[in-house]
């Protein structure tokens, strides 16, 4: 018997005027005889969820190291993916401090987090800090999908402006820097994410474009056409696997368009752009099923989420909090206060284990999105009532395909930096940094193998 | 960190915390700071267990008793945790394994096991960047010192801030390798404090004895402990690492004689020092200013320790209290 049954290539897009839709890998994308593997190798995927402002850390960090027990109540949401996910403890983001510079810790802290260096103190255009290190991954290996990173922001950008005592907004507001000047601001409208992940390279005319969102127009009927012929050439698996899956993103679309609709009904209290949810938990399951899908059709390998600027004023009346984060976490010992801090952790917890959650329905061949992935959930300040920036509440999710042994506490020495977790998730990505930021090796105890 | 004045210098010490004048040194660390003559940077504990971790944590417990007074100022003792660590020695389980009449340990701690210690290199580097000027003492192993040379940025943050290494030579054989390392990368002088200097510079066992005033001021002292565990009292301890902070914090106030030369490091680690021409220096004990030296340093290494200063506010002239506004507005 001849095998004459060719590949279809991972790459396969479907393309329309104005529209280019990745595929989620399919069964016929792999050789035949060779159903449970993928080409080239399962791709790992890496993301970070930044919370901003500091967690009330009493209700964060198990009481003991290794295997985890009940998780303490912030981590809650996590109790059905315990076994997914490994809480690390005692990083340190040092260049957060105040060291000789003075106040300013929310003005640092998201900036020296993810890139392990000091933070020149500027409210101007000469802003100086580092590579992140999302970028440190992207930069190498973003080649080699249709966009090396992708920069998801829960609040509108500033990148300029006095944020915190000096420093630029541009540090409070951004996550991912491409070079030690250069940020990646994140995309924080919905429309214009999904416009990113379902756009072509190739603009659409202004004029088209306009039509088509006037006229409500699926981005799916721009595809249309190669939508049925490669139908034609699938199997029933892959079939229903592709329509479950252009439907998801026919989903996401409709959100996208109900939330311009109601975005017109703008909360009063709150500066939000048109078309954003007017709820916050919709706004982020919006914006992350959006990431979801970016890792899905394998758009991206690497992402970030800023799930709100560094020192965020945000209120939360979705849950009965109606006051600013940033204010309530000076405390200052103040109980009630400090409960409207854990009723915000731990909303933020809820709608992270719901993504993670997501990954973890999210099939890819033998294997599922979530144990494909790294995924952080952390910040650069521990207690936001003093501003501290050592140990950090920092959780992995995921394995990184078959590299952490999840669920696991573990305690790392203090002042390890964070930036040692960067450097080994970007040594699992295929990337050997001989440094991220002021990492001082890798993190060892991640695999138990 | 906000100081109305210059800031005092840090001082990081990597220390084996093997002999008594290296508890000594803690104390004469804190007896700088009461001074605002010195801070301590960080300290770090390389080539000993970790119940020389907790007898650092213990010391510094000790000298400033409290919560910190900004927890982003006190950096944890540094350990260099190797597997496996090495045994306590007798000098820092006299202070640790202390007990009160409860049976509880006597001094309060806030290291009890390895995660409560800081990782070696970072604390080091660390150590310094907290400081706008630095000075480091080594009288440990030299492999987590040299190590943080390879770390990114730091041979440049040591060129700007750390004006003086002083390396200490109590006659322990040195890590051969790193020791190269470092004096051949170290960016900025090196001093050796060899074995002489200490061994002229004798801490007096009066000082340490149960009776004694020097350090009267406290019931128990772990210093002290560690030192009675060292030896059988009494004993006059040589000073080494007293020494050599001293002259790192005070390296114009004459009171050591100084050699040009090299630094030399058997393969054995032994090392030696050939003066001459040379990139380094090396301290001589000058027996005319041994008992200057030695009053300094017992005033120091016992002085009680200082409140924390309290910060006032400047006296605000012509400033009258506005009349109070009314509710509501």
């Amino acid at each position: 018997m001849i095998v004459t049954r060719k590949a279809l290539s991972r790459r396969t897009i479907l393309r329309g005027l104005g529209a280019a839709v990745s595929l989620p890998f399919l069964d016929a994308m792999t050789p035949a005889f060779a159903a449970s593997t993928m080409p080239g190798g399962r791709p790992v995927r890496a993301a970070w969820f930044y919370v901003p402002n500091g967690i009330d850390m009493r209700h964060w960090t198990p009481a003991e190291e290794g295997p985890l027990g009940t998780l303490p109540g912030i981590l809650a949401p996590l109790e059905p993916m315990k076994k997914d996910i490994t809480i690390l403890s005692n990083l340190t983001a040092n260049w957060g401090r105040p060291l000789l510079v003075g106040a300013g810790d929310h003005g640092r802290a998201a900036a020296a987090y993810m890139t392990g260096m000091e933070v020149y103190r500027t409210a101007g255009a000469d802003l100086k800090v580092g590579m992140s290190g999302d970028q440190v991954i992207a930069n190498a290996i973003g080649n080699q999908t249709k966009l090396p990173s992708l920069e998801v922001g829960l609040e509108e950008a500033r990148m300029a402006g006095n944020c915190d005592n000096g420093y630029s907004c541009a540090y409070a507001y951004n996550l991912a820097w491409k070079t030690e000047t250069q940020p990646l601001p994140p995309i924080s409208n919905p429309r214009n994410l999904f416009e990113r992940l379902f756009g072509t390279d190739i603009a659409e005319a202004p004029a088209a474009h306009a039509r088509r969102l006037a006229m409500r127009k699926s981005i799916l009927d721009q595809v249309l056409g190669d939508t049925q012929k490669l139908e034609s050439n699938l199997g029933t698996a892959d079939r229903r696997k592709l329509d479950q899956y252009l439907t998801s993103v026919r989903e996401i679309e409709q959100q996208v368009e109900r939330s311009e609709k109601d975005g017109m009904v703008i909360d009063p209290g709150m500066e939000k752009p048109y078309g954003v949810p007017p709820e916050f938990p919709d706004y982020f399951r919006l914006m992350t099923d959006m990431m979801l899908v970016a890792f899905k059709a394998d758009l991206t390998r690497v992402a970030t989420c800023m799930i709100g600027r560094e020192g965020s004023t945000r209120a939360y009346p979705e849950i009965g909090v109606p006051d600013g984060h940033h204010p309530l976490t000076h405390h200052m010992g103040n109980m009630a206060m400090l409960d409207k801090v854990r009723e915000i952790n731990s909303l933020h917890m809820k709608l992270f284990a719901e993504f993670l959650a997501k990954l973890k329905a999210t099939k890819e061949g033998d294997s599922n999105l979530l144990d494909q992935s790294m995924i952080i959930y952390g910040s650069g300040i521990s207690d936001g009532n003093v501003h501290t920036h050592d140990q950090l509440p920092t959780i992995l999710a995921g394995r990184g395909d078959n590299f952490v042994s999840p669920g696991r506490h573990i305690i790392y020495q203090r002042e390890t930096p964070v930036a040692n977790l960067f450097a080994t998730m970007a040594e699992r990505m295929g990337v050997r940094p001989e440094h991220v930021g002021d990492s001082t090796g890798r993190l060892p105890g991640l695999s138990l193998s | 960190m906000q100081f109305n004045g210059k800031q005092p210098l840090g001082v990081v010490y990597n220390t084996s915390m093997s002999r008594p004048d290296a508890a000594l040194n803690l104390a004469l660390l804190y007896g700088f700071a009461g001074k605002r003559e010195a801070r301590i940077g960080s300290v770090c504990v390389s080539g000993a267990g970790l119940g020389a971790a907790i007898f650092c944590d213990i010391v510094a417990q000790f000298y400033t008793p409290g919560p910190p007074h900004n927890a982003n100022q006190t950096l944890p003792t540094g350990l260099a945790a190797v597997v496996p660590l090495p045994d306590d020695s007798p000098m820092v389980r006299a202070a640790v394994e202390k007990k009160n009449d409860k049976g509880q340990p006597l001094y309060p701690r806030t290291v009890s096991r390895i995660s409560d210690t800081s990782l070696a290199e970072a604390v080091l580097r660390n150590g310094v960047i907290y400081n706008a000027e630095a000075v480091v003492v080594l009288s440990a192993p030299a492999a987590d010192l040299a190590r943080t040379l390879g770390l990114q940025g730091t041979r440049e943050l040591y060129k700007q801030r750390v004006k003086l290494l002083v390396l200490v030579d109590a006659g322990a054989k040195q890590d051969a390798v790193a020791l190269r390392r470092l004096l051949a990368e170290w960016p900025t002088p090196i001093m050796l404090c060899g074995k002489a200097v200490g061994e002229a510079l004798l801490f007096p066992a009066a000082v340490i004895a149960k009776d004694a005033k020097e350090f009267s001021w406290a019931p128990a002292n772990p210093v002290l402990d560690a030192y009675r565990a060292f030896r059988t009292m009494p004993y006059d301890a040589p000073c080494w690492d007293l020494a050599a902070t001293l002259y790192a914090v005070h390296p114009d106030h004459a009171f050591f004689e100084t050699d040009a030369g090299t630094i030399q490091v058997a393969d054995d680690g032994a090392i030696t020092f050939a003066a001459g021409a040379g990139p380094h220096k090396a301290l001589r004990a000058d027996p005319a200013k041994r008992d200057k030296i030695m009053a300094l340093l017992v005033e120091l290494a016992s002085a009680k320790p200082a409140q924390p200063q309290q910060r006032v506010r400047p006296p605000q002239q012509d400033v009258k209290t506005p009349p109070a506004k009314p509710a509501g507005q």
